[in-house]
């Protein structure tokens, strides 16, 4: 019994001093083991989530390693909400975990991980006359200081989806401007509050979360607001085009056209408003398309339309710019392969597929001008300006945080309606420009 | 409490109370696909499988299963083997300062699961622990610990020191009193500790969502979490798999009732 | 004898904790390279209003879900106490919403609560579909709703522990009390609920313990939305730490929780747990 414990205590002290030895300093020896030689089988580990369309995915990697029979892709799964995956991700690459190759970025993060070290700068690869194939906005949202990180792998941006049949009863041709959309809304309420009394003139995603900065975005800059100043380094929150822009949402779209309701929505319960047949307006990605037109999710297949999405009378159309990048981690082995792994996944022939079988909205230009993936996506003629204009979130490092204010900021001005948007406005601006002036030397 | 309608309509409340929200779901889960966002809601599901078969096929759940009954019965058993001597310790042994150490375990039992993730990724990842089940195992093991030597503790405590010391005087060391004479006495105690255990390890969300990445490894509660797509809700198969999910635990619980409630009332209250 | 158990906790808790009690002294920005800041940022989250108002809203779930559990808890004991024919089986039904994962059962009350589908507003409001409260979208409602998800959760394991302390309490002594014409009441009273006491704080303790750490229920079902209202301040936490990458003010917001309720704690072994720790084997 003796010897057992002490075996126990041995084995349970030696735990002990391999936790305390083996300091930050270490990790880094890994970085100097030696490479394999190219034509040894290497695994890529590859962070992305569990994919809505599996079959293309699992199509589109097994072909690939068809082309590389010397590279293997290993997939790891994340969440899908764009916030989790970069927590868990970023827990990775803060601490150098070399096991891992390549993940997606969603477009407000190549500043966090370039100023961090975490995304190798792809410039090399990447050279500037590959990029000119690819949707501009794309390509900037990849891009720190001169350098790019990460390469589009599709393109989201915001748009407005709308019930056809119900237009053209009333005689509406789609709207142009907010105020517009609030007046055949209402018109189309009345007419039909018997009938349909769940009917809601709009559906849009205002819960606190990521999507609540993006839907605040179009609303800010289509009446000629921003969320920062043109420089990018102070708030703008504060401006009379933001404050009134936020009002307007208060008002007419939470209290009015959209119910409280909507503080609840991601994605996912707004488009399942708009797929009942509830709503005589929604607002979503490119995705909601195919979805809408799915006779297993929808009930409104073939009365859907979509169109760019409404402005203030002195304004422009702002949709926000989403989507995800191809990014590989500065602390991966094998770098080249997983180039190759992007440069597949990223070329047109891919793209294709995705775009056909899973409707993702391609990066390419060319594929914009393909006919068989307008054939899939016949609405793509009409919102190919929509993909080209498409407005970036801030670019900083301290996004994340940033992000966090404004999602508090928005919040709480349209859940509390007795709150003073412009104090409230002024308490995130404050917030902001302490924190962007964290990184203006750098 | 000896007032009959009382009790009886006692019984309903708490049983109504517990089951009803669950029993929606249950009935979710047998509904088809519009059924579920139907307004109003309708009551009756029509019976379809497609969420269990989905649950079960697409999502593979029954593979978290096993990885959830690996990881929850391999803590239970490896904290119930390093709780057991240490509460015999605490209990019997004359050891200095024991009050610390058992306020101080109570302490421990209280961090903030995520003050400690940090730093217990990064132990796991130098020894290699990451994406596996041990490296999920050991610090559940220590999170458990507190509350499993805390109660086992009392239980000791209650027991009569007289047969040990009988059993010392026909020769039996500490370890062979403990094993022999002790264990079988504290079987309640040691139930409700391995139950309490069990269903920790069953339920931890965020280290196992941190620590496992790979799909093969991931235990139910993350695979579950990673059922929501990016664009849909997938109400159906959430309450598919969560019946599913549920089931073994309220097997162990009806079969098991009356040995945590015995374990309970001999152990941890006497504090 | 105890080393095992010490050793694992030592490793994978104390070692942990103090590692980030030292990484809460050093800065954040900019830049990987840190620099140390003292008690900086423990000074910075006296002035954080973000933070005072998640601490306020944990204080308003701490006090809320503990005194209903118990509430709860209390009632369910003395039901299942009694005897009669299929004790066992409900016994078991009411453990069922303890041996549901949290993540599982969060999801499940955003359904029910869901403010079109949702099973709550067919309940109360039937076919009249215009009526359906979107009950997650009030502030006040929130904060109400995930206390009620953890009460509903929780609410069994209070009453195990209550249970636990009703089988303590001697049949004699409620003889005496009938013989002498006290109510069901004045028995429960003046005779059940001193002896209950300990086995009420325990049960308080471990609560407490836990609704201060609530983490699970906010993350899923409302993200702390909306506007802050159900953000508790371990999420806080979690969203400066994890989302934010402010790993020195994170761990600062996680370790002030953990002193505060080490307090409290330390507060509860005095007056209950005492003795048990002083208590030396005969």
């Amino acid at each position: 019994m003796a010897s057992n414990l002490r075996r126990l205590s041995s084995w349970a002290a030696g735990l002990v001093v391999a936790a305390l030895l083996f300091n930050a300093p270490f990790a880094h020896c890994r970085d100097f083991v030696a490479e394999p030689r190219a034509s040894s089988p290497i695994t890529l580990h590859f962070v992305t989530w569990k994919a809505d369309h599996p079959r293309a995915w699992d199509e589109a990697i097994q072909r690939f390693e068809q082309v590389h029979p010397h590279i293997h892709i290993k997939r790891e799964i994340a969440p899908h909400s764009s916030t989790a995956y970069h927590d868990l991700l970023t827990q990775k690459l803060r601490n150098r975990d070399v096991s891992l190759d390549l993940f997606f970025m969603d477009v407000i993060w190549p500043a966090e991980f370039a100023a961090a070290g975490w995304a190798l700068p792809l410039d090399e690869y990447f050279p500037q006359n590959e990029r000119e194939n690819f949707l501009p906005a794309t390509i900037a949202s990849g891009m720190y200081r001169h350098h790019i990180y990460g390469v589009p792998s599709r393109i989201d941006s915001g748009m407005l989806y709308y019930r056809k049949d119900l237009l053209e009863k009333y005689g509406f041709l789609p709207p142009a401007t907010w105020n517009e959309m609030v007046r055949q809304a209402q018109a189309i309420l009345v007419g039909e509050r018997t009938a349909h009394p769940l009917l809601r003139g709009y559906s849009g995603q205002f819960k606190q979360y990521e999507g609540l900065v993006c839907d605040m975005l179009e609303f800010v800059g289509s009446h000629n607001g921003s969320f920062l100043t043109d420089d990018g380094r102070r708030s703008n929150l504060t401006a009379s085009e933001s404050l009134q822009a936020v009002r307007f949402v208060r008002e007419q779209i939470i209290q009015q056209l959209a119910t409280p309701a909507a503080l609840t929505y991601q994605e996912s319960e707004s488009l399942a408003v708009f797929l009942q047949g509830n709503a005589v307006f929604h607002r979503n990605w490119p995705y909601a398309w195919g979805l809408g037109n799915d006779p297993r999710h929808s009930k409104i297949v073939g009365k859907i339309g979509v169109t760019t999405l409404p402005r203030f009378s002195e304004g422009r159309s702002t949709a926000a710019l989403g989507g995800w990048l191809y990014g590989i981690s500065a602390y991966s082995r094998h770098p080249d392969e997983a180039w190759a792994f992007i440069e597949f996944m990223a070329s047109p022939e891919i793209q294709k597929h995705f775009a056909i079988h899973a409707s993702l909205a391609p990066s390419r230009l060319a594929l914009y001008a393909d006919p068989e993936v307008l054939h899939a996506n016949p609405q793509y003629k009409d919102l190919f300006p929509v993909f080209q204009t498409a407005r970036a979130r801030p670019r900083t490092p301290v996004y994340p945080i940033v992000s966090h204010i404004l999602q508090r900021y928005f919040s709480r001005v349209l859940a509390f309606p007795e709150t003073d948007i412009r104090e409230e406005a002024e308490e995130a601006g404050r917030k902001i420009n302490r924190f962007l002036a964290l990184f203006r030397d750098l | 409490m000896t007032n009959r309608p009382a009790l009886i309509s006692g019984i309903l409340l708490a049983v109504l109370g517990s089951l009803c929200p669950f029993l929606w779901f249950a009935l979710t889960s047998f509904k088809s696909q519009i059924q579920v966002e139907a307004i109003p809601p309708t009551w009756w599901p029509d019976g379809s499988l497609v969420f269990y078969a989905s649950a079960l096929v697409e999502h593979r759940l029954l593979h978290y299963v096993t990885n959830s009954l690996i990881v929850a019965g391999a803590t239970t058993v490896v904290a119930l083997v390093v709780a057991t001597p240490a509460a015999y310790a605490l209990a019997r042994l004359r050891l200095p300062g024991k009050t610390w150490i058992l306020g101080g375990l109570l302490c421990v039992a209280m961090f903030p699961p995520i003050v400690i993730a940090g730093p217990v990724w990064q132990i796991l990842e130098r020894l290699g622990g990451l994406n596996t089940h041990w490296g999920l195992i050991l610090p559940y093991v220590s999170l458990t610990l507190p509350l499993a030597v805390w109660i086992l503790t009392t239980f000791f405590h209650e027991l009569p020191v007289e047969l040990e010391e009988a059993a010392r005087i026909d020769g039996c060391t500490t370890w062979q009193a403990l094993y022999k004479i002790m264990l079988p006495l504290a079987a309640p105690g040691l139930f409700t500790a391995a139950i309490l255990t069990f269903i920790y390890a069953w339920n931890e969300f965020f280290f196992a969502l941190l620590i496992l990445t790979d799909p093969e490894r991931q235990t139910l509660p993350v695979g579950i979490a990673l059922f929501q797509g990016e664009f849909i809700m997938p109400w159906g198969e959430i309450a598919a798999a969560s019946v599913i999910a549920t089931l073994p635990l309220i097997i162990l619980v009806l079969l098991f009732q009356r040995g945590i409630i015995n374990g309970l009332s001999a152990g941890a209250v006497k504090g | 004898m105890a080393f095992p158990a010490l050793t694992f906790v030592a490793v994978f808790s104390l070692y942990p904790a103090m590692d980030s009690f030292l990484l809460s002294l050093y800065s954040d920005f900019p830049g990987p390279e840190r620099s140390f800041v003292g008690f900086g940022h423990y000074a910075e989250l006296l002035q954080d209003a973000v933070a005072h108002q998640a601490f306020i809203v944990t204080l308003g779930f701490v006090l809320f879900s503990t005194a209903l559990e118990l509430l709860m808890g209390t009632g369910i004991a003395l039901v299942v106490h009694e005897r009669f024919r299929g004790r066992g089986w409900v016994r078991a039904a009411v453990l069922i919403p303890w041996a549901i994962p949290t993540v599982v059962a969060s999801q499940m009350w955003r359904f029910l609560l869901n403010d079109q589908y949702g099973a709550i507003n067919a309940i109360l409001f039937g076919d009249r579909v215009e009526a359906y409260v979107p009950w997650l979208a009030d502030p006040w409602m929130a904060f109400g709703a995930i206390v009620l998800a953890d009460v509903w959760k929780t609410s069994s394991f209070a009453g195990l522990l209550v249970l636990a302390g009703l089988q303590v309490i001697p049949e004699e002594t409620y003889d005496a009390a009938r013989v002498d014409g006290a109510t069901a009441w004045q028995r429960f009273r003046y005779i059940t609920l001193p002896l209950l006491k300990p086995a009420l704080l325990t049960a308080l303790l471990f609560r407490t313990i836990d609704a201060f750490r609530v983490f699970d229920l906010v993350f899923v079902m409302t993200q702390g939305g909306p506007g802050d209202a159900t953000q508790v301040i371990q999420f806080y936490g979690y969203k400066t730490l994890f989302t934010e990458g402010r790993v020195g003010y994170g761990t600062t917001i996680s370790v002030t929780v953990f002193v505060a309720m080490a307090i409290l704690s330390l507060f509860y072994v005095r007056t209950v747990g005492s003795k048990l720790l002083q208590r030396e084997p005969a």
